[in-house]
């Protein structure tokens, strides 16, 4: 996940930084940044090895998620505009790539880069008839939007292959759950890349003034309308190529889980994760993928690695007696549901930076930087600044 | 845009210069306009042989009229967005259904509105106030985690089947009007609407609670400093609209059958919504219209052959495309002010 340099979108000038780059590590702080990232790296490209497919299958899912939040990042993030209906860039980026694979007969990257190109389109079009609406009312034009996607456009026949989905077959030289994984970093490499790239050009530090006030944005020349428009199309292009890689990634669409649940999933994940911070929604992205998962077997995985019996025991029986009390029992896909809105709340009144402003001293002592336990990075990483 | 502010009170759209003070003639050309397009639907409605369609249109918009009135409600005294609104009234459907097999009916349904009652409270106590400075843009994220909270714990005890729950009136009555079928729970339904609306707008320029939230909502320094408690009106105000909510949700939803977790927010939010925003969004008369006319647009729409084309729910993207037009070209809606 953090493979490439993540959070130095903010690395202005500024007196702070350069004081922070006249410090050089020792050889211990060396040695324990090496074992740090060796340990990332692990965890990341070695770890899914061993474990079987389907459960590799929801880590590819969970790198996917990670790309869905980086593309509401940089909406919510960067411009600062909410999207309440991002399930429908996701869905029909997975429906188009299904669709070209199936019913056209093209190959995989055919329909990733369709899939992108419609993704694109879509954000195009929906912003720019709706370009003069902004905050609360661009929220609601998503949702809306978001709707009609679910009861319109994903009732299309052809493009949905009906009530049972339509079915995405994985490319040929990645065809096994292991390799359909390392797919999905390499993608999410890229597009960790642009983004970074994207947010160093004019137009990205445009897209930052411009989310910090746009009248002083506008009178340094920033055409804000193009900006905004510009983030939008971006956003909607790393939705669309999500979504085929989660189409290929299940070998399958169905038109039913593309609900307005879904796009608040989607939302709070990249909330929770952390605005402006592109490690912090990579990391929030894959825990709401995990969480159903995890939420089945971390009690019992623990258990086996380390035979911490005892305590886990303890958690999982109280698990059980509670579940036992209850009408139903949490079921790992309302999980959430009931937790993700929970962690927001917890995240929008204590923490508003989400998991990136909590691990940004790590990740900067990671890349070389003094540890500062109180870095919580520039001021500006707060959701709040977000404007209506 | 760029010629506009874009403080964090406002969360109006941007709009391009206009006069700031609008004089007593341009107010009623607005009305007006609401009027005249309401007249010319009913004009292609009866010319087209739809007259049903208008009848069901009106009723099933009363229904959104109500949730409308609730979201404007607490625009105007919070300027948030409320998209728990849908979750009141299906918090009220559950409680009225958990109710309704132990004690009679009238009681249960007084007992659905205290527990959407007291959400509201809990709603405004724990997440609106610790927001209370916070940008509006947040204050809806937390209110759409409230709404995704509330459907996730319903689905969780409630589970994903439909539930019947018995209408207020027991026994079905139809009765005949203009040569049309409507039964009387639908009549209730337009009535309680219609009475409420009434009573609200006298609350608003009548009473002195009614005049403090608007003040609270134009000037909340101002309010303060004559000595009103602008937080104490907020929880007044969400407690107000959840009981709106809930009352929209139990006359309006048993008559279409059974309902499941989530009911409210996935078929009455978002036409609530459009209403809201084809009123005006600060206007309580123009909610109630708003949702008549979105209600009549989603009939047609259901029941017009020309829709037949359109995959899926017709008034889905009727609504939808509804909610760009007023928002592009009517910002302030048919009987918004320019606050």
């Amino acid at each position: 996940m953090t493979l490439t340099h993540a959070t130095e979108a903010t690395a202005t000038t500024d007196a702070p930084s350069r004081r922070a780059q006249a410090f050089r590590p020792g050889v211990g702080g060396w040695i324990g940044r090496a074992v740090l990232w060796a340990a990332v790296a692990w965890l990341v490209l070695v770890f899914p090895l061993g474990r079987p497919g389907f459960e590799v299958q929801i880590y590819a899912t969970a790198v996917c998620y990670g790309m869905v939040a980086l593309s509401l990042n940089v909406l919510l993030g960067y411009v600062g505009q909410i999207s309440l209906g991002h399930q429908a860039f996701v869905g029909i980026g997975a429906f188009t790539s299904a669709y070209m694979m199936t019913v056209q007969g093209q190959s995989f990257w055919v329909g990733v880069v369709v899939a992108a190109l419609v993704g694109g389109g879509q954000a195009l079009i929906l912003g720019g008839t709706s370009l003069r609406i902004t905050g609360l009312y661009f929220a609601l034009v998503t949702l809306s939007y978001g709707l009609v996607a679910e009861q319109n456009v994903f009732q299309i026949q052809e493009l949905t292959g009906g009530g049972q989905g339509q079915p995405a077959p994985k490319p040929d030289l990645f065809d096994t759950d292991w390799r359909y994984y390392y797919l999905c970093l390499g993608f999410l490499a890229l597009v960790l890349y642009v983004d970074r790239r994207l947010m160093k050009s004019k137009g990205g530090r445009a897209l930052l003034a411009l989310r910090e006030n746009p009248r002083v944005a506008a009178t340094f020349g920033v055409n804000v309308r193009i900006a905004t428009l510009f983030a939008f199309v971006v956003s909607g292009a790393i939705a669309g190529l999500a979504g085929a890689l989660i189409a290929s990634n299940d070998t399958f669409v169905s038109p039913e889980v593309w609900n307005f649940q879904l796009a608040l999933v989607f939302v709070i994940m990249t909330v929770v994760g952390g605005l402006r911070s592109r490690a912090g929604a990579v990391i929030g992205g894959a825990f709401f993928a995990l969480l159903p998962f995890l939420i089945t077997k971390i009690p019992l995985l623990l258990r086996d690695v380390w035979g911490v019996r005892s305590v886990f025991n303890v958690i999982a029986e109280a698990w059980n007696w509670g579940s036992r009390k209850l009408p139903n029992e949490l079921t790992p896909e309302l999980a959430p549901l009931v937790l993700g809105p929970l962690l927001l709340l917890l995240t929008l009144t204590k923490t508003p930076g989400g998991i990136g402003q909590q691990i940004r001293p790590i990740q900067r002592w990671m890349f070389g930087k003094k540890f500062d336990l109180h870095d919580h990075g520039p001021k500006e990483v707060q959701i709040t600044d977000v404007r209506a | 845009m760029t010629e506009t502010t874009t403080t964090d009170e406002g969360g109006v759209p941007d709009i391009p210069a206009r006069p700031p003070s609008r004089g007593f003639l341009e107010e009623r050309r607005d009305l007006a306009l609401g009027l005249g397009l309401a007249l010319a639907i009913v004009v292609v409605i009866v010319a087209t042989g739809e007259k049903q369609a208008l009848v069901i249109g009106t009723i099933s918009g009363a229904a959104y009229g109500l949730v409308a009135i609730g979201l404007v409600l607490i625009y105007k005294s919070s300027g948030v967005f409320n998209f728990a609104q849908g979750e009141f009234g299906t918090v009220a459907l559950f409680a009225l259904y958990l109710l309704h097999f132990h004690v009679p009916y009238g009681i249960a349904v007084i007992g659905a509105l205290v527990v959407a009652l007291l959400m509201g409270l809990l709603v405004e106590r724990l997440i609106i106030r610790p927001l209370f400075t916070a940008p509006r843009v947040i204050l809806l994220v937390a209110t759409a985690g409230v709404a995704l909270l509330t459907i996730g714990i319903e689905l969780w005890f409630g589970g994903t089947l439909g539930k019947n729950v018995n209408r207020a009136l027991p026994e079905l009555n139809r009765m005949t009007i203009f040569g049309l079928q409507i039964s009387d729970q639908r009549l209730l339904l337009i009535g309680t609407l219609a009475v409420l609306a009434l009573l609200l707008g006298l609350f608003f320029s009548r009473t002195n609670l009614g005049l403090a939230i608007i003040g609270a909502s134009q000037e909340p320094t101002a309010t303060e400093l004559v000595g009103i408690s602008v937080r104490r009106l907020s929880s007044f105000t969400w407690a107000m609209s959840a009981v709106l909510g809930g009352l929209a949700a139990i006359l309006a939803v048993p008559e279409t059958g059974s309902f499941t977790p989530g009911v409210m927010t996935s078929s009455y939010l978002i036409p609530a919504f459009t209403a809201a925003v084809l009123g005006g969004m600060t206007s309580l008369p123009g909610a109630f219209l708003g949702g008549v006319l979105i209600g009549v647009i989603q009939s047609i729409a259901t029941s017009g052959a020309v829709f037949d084309d359109i995959p899926g729910t017709p008034s889905t993207l009727l609504v939808f495309i509804v909610l760009v037009l007023v928002l592009v070209i009517r910002p302030q809606g048919l009987l918004g002010k320019k606050a």
